[in-house]
């Protein structure tokens, strides 16, 4: 990928050539920053599918977090893991949405407010 | 905390720090350093969270400035930055009026700069590359429009965009099958059926009026608790993981091209493509098939050509191409080291596909108060309908 | 059937001898026989009985029979008692017979300590001496009981019988025991009955109130004895006299010695403690006010215990416990002067009541003052005889009172009641009065002359600690004793008659309801009736004439003879008659008397002192007084007593200078000092109070009392000191027990109810958070790991 290999000193090395561990800290800072925004989403949003939405972007965070380890140890297993963590995701994202319909049916809203039987 | 075998590190890169360090994180490295086993670990957290690992490390490193959270960010700026931050995303959280979350964007939205900003200047020998810059900038202010924008769809839509930036930065990663494999399945599959959930979940628009914003989605539920939490949560994690990442030992250097050991016939196209293989040449391979001398250091192949001459192939003569590509190495890894949770994503697939069809196929009867509302409304709806239909009152 | 005991007892006493000089008979104590177990037995055994009676509904006076029959037998043995073992003229002799072991276990390693608290007697001539008036007049306050409560037949006879036996079964284990521990449970049951009897009438909330108050102050007195009781046992390491006196005895050598200082403070706290609790029981100032209350009781328990038996405990106590008293220099000395003080107190408020039972039960506070003036100047015989003496006169002094409010339907007011004496049927009562009256006001050569003059000498013979003072303020008492007695005796018994019956006529009250009229007396109100109704107009002129006969003061005066009357009085009661006392309560009477009579021939049995001081002598209330050592004083005292084997007296030092009596020497001249103050206020009290009278109500006092003014009002109404003690220490009670009350209320059921609250609270502050919404548990989650990860990051790296 030359192309996107700018050179001089922002250059960025590709692999194999090990990545130091500050740049590393930029990419988990993204990453953690990314959950976070995807948690404080999560319990603000009242929306069920804007929540699992939420979700998803932590998922996301989760990923990039695995992908710069994976990039800075030189190993493959954060990658693979992600493929799996992906797979999760989507099967979850279905099922999940096949139960906020059924939510939506019964209710006719999305509020996850609506839902407060448990309550003690 | 616990540290699971250590290693030696103190290498290049590593800005002269002799003193050997334990591995953090569980990360498995080499053979275990010299004087690292068997201290005695009392402290009882690690007790409890590390059972079975060996003693933590001892004290932190000296001078501070060069590792610990320090190296990365200025501790106090770092959590100045967060409650900053977690002011301006309260702000921005949707509400009633607009201006706080204007205010709010652009608060949130100097503190993440700010961050990038000095750690950057703190790190300047080691900055990323500038597109990473530009993806994660697209990827957060995505992210946070994602969550302060009313509009459900356009959450989505967001978040697609959060998508595409995330896959930048895989790509600058090096991980170019999972950007693209990200694109694919996340933007290209799950957003999609998220887009029609939230088309079919909508509620019918009222007579009259174009558009309806439930009330759930104009405002945000609870946001400074959120925030405070989610900011707390932020700090905590930063500090932990930049603490622990200046300690993470060099990876060694790899050998990336151990690989092409086990690709024979790729090796031999290359090979032919770039003309370092004459006909009739012959890669010689091992007893399995591999080419056992591709994989050591030195890095040679090996070929025998018609006439029996063995000569290498130093590595200073490959061509550009040979070279393990990284969907390459992702396909190895994924099938050589994790069959059994192929199966089992597969699995878990059908699972979500059945269920997914058993759960629609289900007839689900309204809720009381959604009944009450429902009856209400086309009783509202056939009033309405029949003074237009009869253009007057009933009276 | 009893004098002629009380003669054999004379004879036997006659004969005795008490040997002095070191016969050495009695150093040791020897077992004592068995039967004396019978003493106190048989009072038990009849109070069981008679409470099986009670609750059985007994018809019938079994109850008072068996009583009787118990006590008489308890009396028996008594007797015995004395043959056996004082009346061969044994030197001191200590017979402790052991019933049963009661409270008995050691500790520690070794012979360890030890504490023993058995049932047992020690007998010695105190003891013997107590008990026979004790049980004798025991007996013949249950005969004259018989009668007196027959109007409660049925209804609470068997539990007046059935306490009366109790009380005498616990007076019994508080003379007899052997162990302080058994005195206190004497102690202690003869409150309880005392409560009991006086609280008889439960009825009425006055009589109740009374009870409260005796026991209550009581129990004052009881906290001090039972601290002197734990501190002799701290310090002695024994309860049990025999131990207790051994122990004491260097210490009474240090006495001997000359070096009264050297005891040890806590030897000399002892007898402090147990002297307040003495003045609890024997109602001293400041505790005697329960005693005037008291007389709510039925007059038989007056009589018994709040006259010669119960109110004599703390004297006996003292007595019992002289061997420490010595000890103590500021003991007997405040004994001394507190008895003066409540004798003379005492004398002053009777002097001014208008209830002859009030009168009576006053006179008994002063009369106890002298007892223990008489312990506190060193004369334990003096004390001892007033004892025996005051037992006798006094009970028949109250029975002669309660003759008169059985006959007068409880009218006690000598303001109503005159003449009495000279109504037909009550000449012997009139007789046992006079008889009471002149030994309680000390005429010449009655038993209580003799015994009130002891003391009087010896206050005089003492020169120390001021008891000069406590003989002339003994001496003016005496005088205002022979005063008020009189006065009650020339008002009540002698003069015009007149009569009103009291509160109880017409079966207002509990008592005295018409079935102790006989049927003479029936049939005779009948005619009268007829009689009357027939006469109206002939009896309103008898009337007419009646009253004109008397002098003109309006007075509702009428004479009648006893049985049938021909008139009315006019006080609206219709018809009321006095009804004269029977066979028992005559026959107690005059047996009492008799006895009375008879007492003031012990005063010249022996030479010592009389018969009485033979028995004092012997025991551990001996006491050569060191004021005795100068010769030639009377045959009084000796200066060796029989104190040589250790057990019974004790020795003071070398000879002092005794007092004298305005140069004169005190035994010699006692006599006729005390006769002449004696005879001077029944002079008064005739002046005042017979001569000239034609009321009931007036007399030539009343016109005295303008002159004095508030003295005379204050001791009307008791020196207010009832009221003193109501706003010192009834009040602040009152305001602690709100206040702890509040206490109650708030901390400690405040705290109960924290402890339930609690769980609510508690409850209360977590149930939000089971709020049933989604983003409550994901926000409690996601704080939660934050708040983990926080922790981990101090603490763990």
């Amino acid at each position: 990928m030359q192309l996107l290999a700018p050179t001089g000193f922002l250059a960025q090395t590709g692999f194999p050539v090990p990545m130091h561990s500050a740049t590393l800290a930029h990419y988990l800072l993204v990453a953690t920053l990314l959950f976070v925004i995807g948690l404080i989403g999560f319990l603000t949003r009242r929306n069920l599918i804007i929540m699992f939405l939420c979700t998803e972007l932590m998922f996301q965070a989760a990923g990039i977090a695995m992908v710069a380890f994976g990039r800075y140890h030189l190993d493959f297993t954060g990658q693979t893991f992600v493929i799996f963590v992906l797979t999760v995701a989507a099967a979850e994202a279905a099922m999940g949405l096949a139960l906020v319909v059924l939510l939506f049916r019964r209710k006719e809203s999305l509020d996850a407010e609506a839902w407060q039987d448990l309550r003690g | 905390m616990c540290s699971d075998g250590v290693v030696e590190g103190g290498e290049a890169g590593r800005g002269g720090r002799g003193v050997p360090r334990g591995t953090r994180l569980g990360v498995r490295g080499g053979a275990p350093g010299p004087g690292q086993w068997g201290r005695l670990n009392t402290s009882p957290a690690t007790t409890i969270l590390c059972p079975h690992f060996g003693p933590p490390p001892a004290a932190a490193c000296r001078p501070a400035r060069d590792c610990g959270l320090d190296q990365v960010i200025n501790p106090f700026l770092a959590y100045g930055l967060c409650v900053l931050g977690g002011a301006g995303v309260c702000l921005a959280l949707p509400r009633r009026s607009m201006t706080p979350q204007i205010v709010g964007a652009l608060v949130a939205a100097l503190a993440g700069g700010l961050a990038l900003l000095v750690m950057g200047l703190r790190n300047a020998a080691h900055l990323p590359n500038i597109y990473f810059y530009v993806f994660s900038v697209i990827a957060l202010g995505a992210a946070l429009r994602v969550i302060t924008h009313p509009r459900p769809v356009y959450s989505a839509l967001y978040f697609i965009l959060t998508v595409i930036a995330s896959a930048g930065l895989f790509l600058i990663l090096s991980a170019e099958f999972m950007a693209f494999a990200l694109i694919i399945v996340y933007a290209g599959a799950i957003l999609i059926t998220y887009l029609f959930v939230i088309m079919l979940a909508t509620q019918a628009p009222e007579e009259g009026e174009t558009e309806v914003l439930a009330e759930y989605d104009v405002q945000a539920r609870e946001p400074i608790a959120a925030c405070v939490v989610g900011f707390l949560l932020l700090a905590a994690l930063t500090t932990m993981l930049f603490r622990g990442v200046s300690e993470l030992p060099q990876p060694p250097a790899a050998q990336p091209d151990a690989l092409l050991a086990d690709m024979p016939r790729k090796v031999e196209r290359v090979l032919r493509t770039n003309g370092l293989l004459k006909d009739g040449d012959k890669l010689i391979t091992g007893r399995s098939g591999d080419l056992t001398s591709v994989g050591s250091d030195a890095g040679v192949i090996t070929v025998e050509d018609s006439q029996g001459v063995v000569r290498t192939i130093p590595r200073s003569e490959w061509p550009e191409d040979l070279r393990v590509k990284n969907i390459e190495a992702l396909g190895f890894t994924l099938l050589r080291g994790h069959p059994g949770a192929i199966e089992i994503a597969g699995v878990i697939l059908l699972m979500a596909m059945l269920g997914a069809v058993v759960l629609s196929r289900k007839q689900v009867q309204l809720d009381e108060e959604a009944k009450l509302a429902q009856a209400r409304q086309l009783r509202l709806f056939r009033e309405t309908a029949a003074e237009g239909v009869t253009g007057r009152s009933m009276t | 059937m009893l004098t002629g005991i009380l003669e054999s007892l004379t004879a036997a006493a006659l004969a005795a001898e008490p040997v002095r000089q070191g016969s050495g008979g009695g150093g040791a104590a020897q077992v004592g026989p068995w039967w004396a177990v019978l003493i106190p037995a048989l009072p038990l055994l009849s109070f069981v009985l008679c409470g099986a009676c009670a609750m059985l509904r007994v018809k019938g006076k079994l109850p008072a029979w068996i009583t009787v029959a118990a006590l008489a037998g308890s009396f028996a043995a008594t007797v015995a008692l004395y043959m056996d073992l004082f009346a061969g003229g044994h030197g001191a002799v200590v017979a402790i017979t052991h019933s049963f072991d009661w409270i008995n276990f050691r500790w520690g390693p070794g012979a360890g300590e030890r504490f023993v608290a058995d049932f047992a007697f020690y007998l010695d001539s105190l003891t013997v001496l107590w008990m026979l008036f004790v049980t004798g007049l025991g007996t013949l306050i249950a005969l004259y009981a018989s009668e007196y409560m027959a109007g409660d037949v049925g209804k609470g006879y068997a539990r007046f019988f059935a306490a009366f036996s109790l009380f005498v079964f616990s007076m019994a284990c508080l003379v007899m025991a052997d162990n302080l521990l058994l005195l206190y449970l004497g102690w202690e049951g003869v409150g309880l009955c005392s409560y009991l009897l006086i609280g008889y009438f439960y009825t009425k909330p006055s009589a109740v109130a009374a009870a409260k108050k005796a026991f209550i102050v009581n129990r004052i007195g009881d906290l001090f004895l039972a601290l002197g009781i734990m501190l002799t046992f701290v310090h002695f390491g024994s309860v049990e006299y025999a131990v207790v006196f051994e122990r004491a005895a260097p210490y009474l050598a240090l006495l001997e010695a000359g070096r009264p200082g050297d005891v040890p403070a806590i030897v000399q706290l002892i007898p402090l403690l147990l002297m307040v609790g003495a003045f609890g029981k024997s109602a001293q100032f400041p505790l005697y006010v329960w005693l005037p209350d008291a007389m709510e009781g039925p007059t038989p328990v007056s009589a018994l215990i709040h006259a010669a038996t119960m109110v004599t405990a703390g004297v006996f106590l003292i007595c019992r416990t002289y061997g420490l008293f010595v000890l103590s220099e500021w003991a007997l000395p405040t004994v001394a002067w507190i008895g003066t003080v409540t004798a003379l107190l005492a004398a002053t408020i009777g002097m001014a009541q208008f209830d002859i039972k009030r009168i009576m039960a006053y006179s008994t506070v002063s009369q106890l003052g002298y007892m223990f003036a008489g312990l506190g100047v060193l004369t334990s015989t003096g004390a001892a005889f007033h004892v025996v003496t005051h037992a006798f006169f006094k009970a028949l002094l109250f029975l002669c009172c309660g003759a008169v409010m059985h006959g007068f339907a409880g009218q006690l007011d000598l303001r109503r009641l005159s003449g009495v004496a000279r109504m037909p049927g009550w000449t012997i009562v009139g007789i046992g009065m006079l008889v009471g009256c002149l030994n309680l006001a000390g005429f010449p050569l009655t038993a209580g002359f003799f015994s009130k003059d002891m003391i009087l000498a010896e206050a005089f013979t003492n020169p120390t600690n001021g008891f000069f003072w406590v003989g002339m303020i003994l001496l003016l008492t005496a005088g205002l004793t022979a005063y008020y007695t009189f006065r009650v005796f020339f008002r009540v018994f002698v003069g015009p008659k007149h009569y009103e019956p009291g509160d109880e006529a017409h079966g207002a009250g509990d008592l005295d309801d018409g079935t102790h009229h006989d049927s003479d007396v029936a049939a005779a109100d009948a005619a009268a009736a007829e009689e009357a109704t027939a006469a109206e107009a002939a009896l309103a002129a008898k009337g007419a004439a009646h009253e004109a006969g008397h002098d003109g003061h309006g007075q509702d005066g009428h004479g009648h003879d006893g049985h049938g009357h021909d008139g009315h009085g006019r006080d609206g009661r219709g018809d009321f008659h006095p009804h004269p006392p029977g066979w028992a309560i005559n026959g107690v009477l005059a047996v009492l008397a008799l006895c009375s009579l008879a007492a003031s021939g012990l005063y010249f049995l022996g030479d010592h002192g009389g018969w009485v001081g033979g028995m004092i002598d012997r025991s551990s209330a001996a006491f050569a007084s060191p004021f005795a050592h100068d010769a030639n004083i009377g045959a009084g005292h000796a200066a060796v007593g029989a104190g040589s084997d250790g057990v019974g007296g004790i020795h003071a030092g070398d000879a002092h200078v005794a007092g004298t009596f305005f140069g004169f020497d005190p035994h010699a001249v006692m006599y006729y000092v005390s006769g002449v103050v004696g005879i001077a206020g029944i002079a008064v009290a005739y002046v005042l109070h017979l001569a000239g009278r034609t009321t009931a109500a007036t007399s030539r006092a009343d016109r005295l009392l303008p002159m004095l003014g508030p003295i005379a009002r204050a001791a009307q109404r008791k020196w207010y000191v009832d009221e003193f003690y109501d706003f010192v220490v009834r009040r602040p009670l009152l305001v602690i027990a709100h206040l702890f009350h509040l206490v109650d209320q708030f901390l400690v059921d405040g705290l109960v109810n924290l402890a339930g609250w609690m769980p609510r609270g508690v409850g209360r502050l977590i149930r939000p958070s089971q709020s049933g919404e989604l983003h409550g548990y994901a926000a409690g989650m996601a704080g939660g790991i934050a708040v983990l990860l926080i922790i981990v990051l101090l603490v763990a790296t």
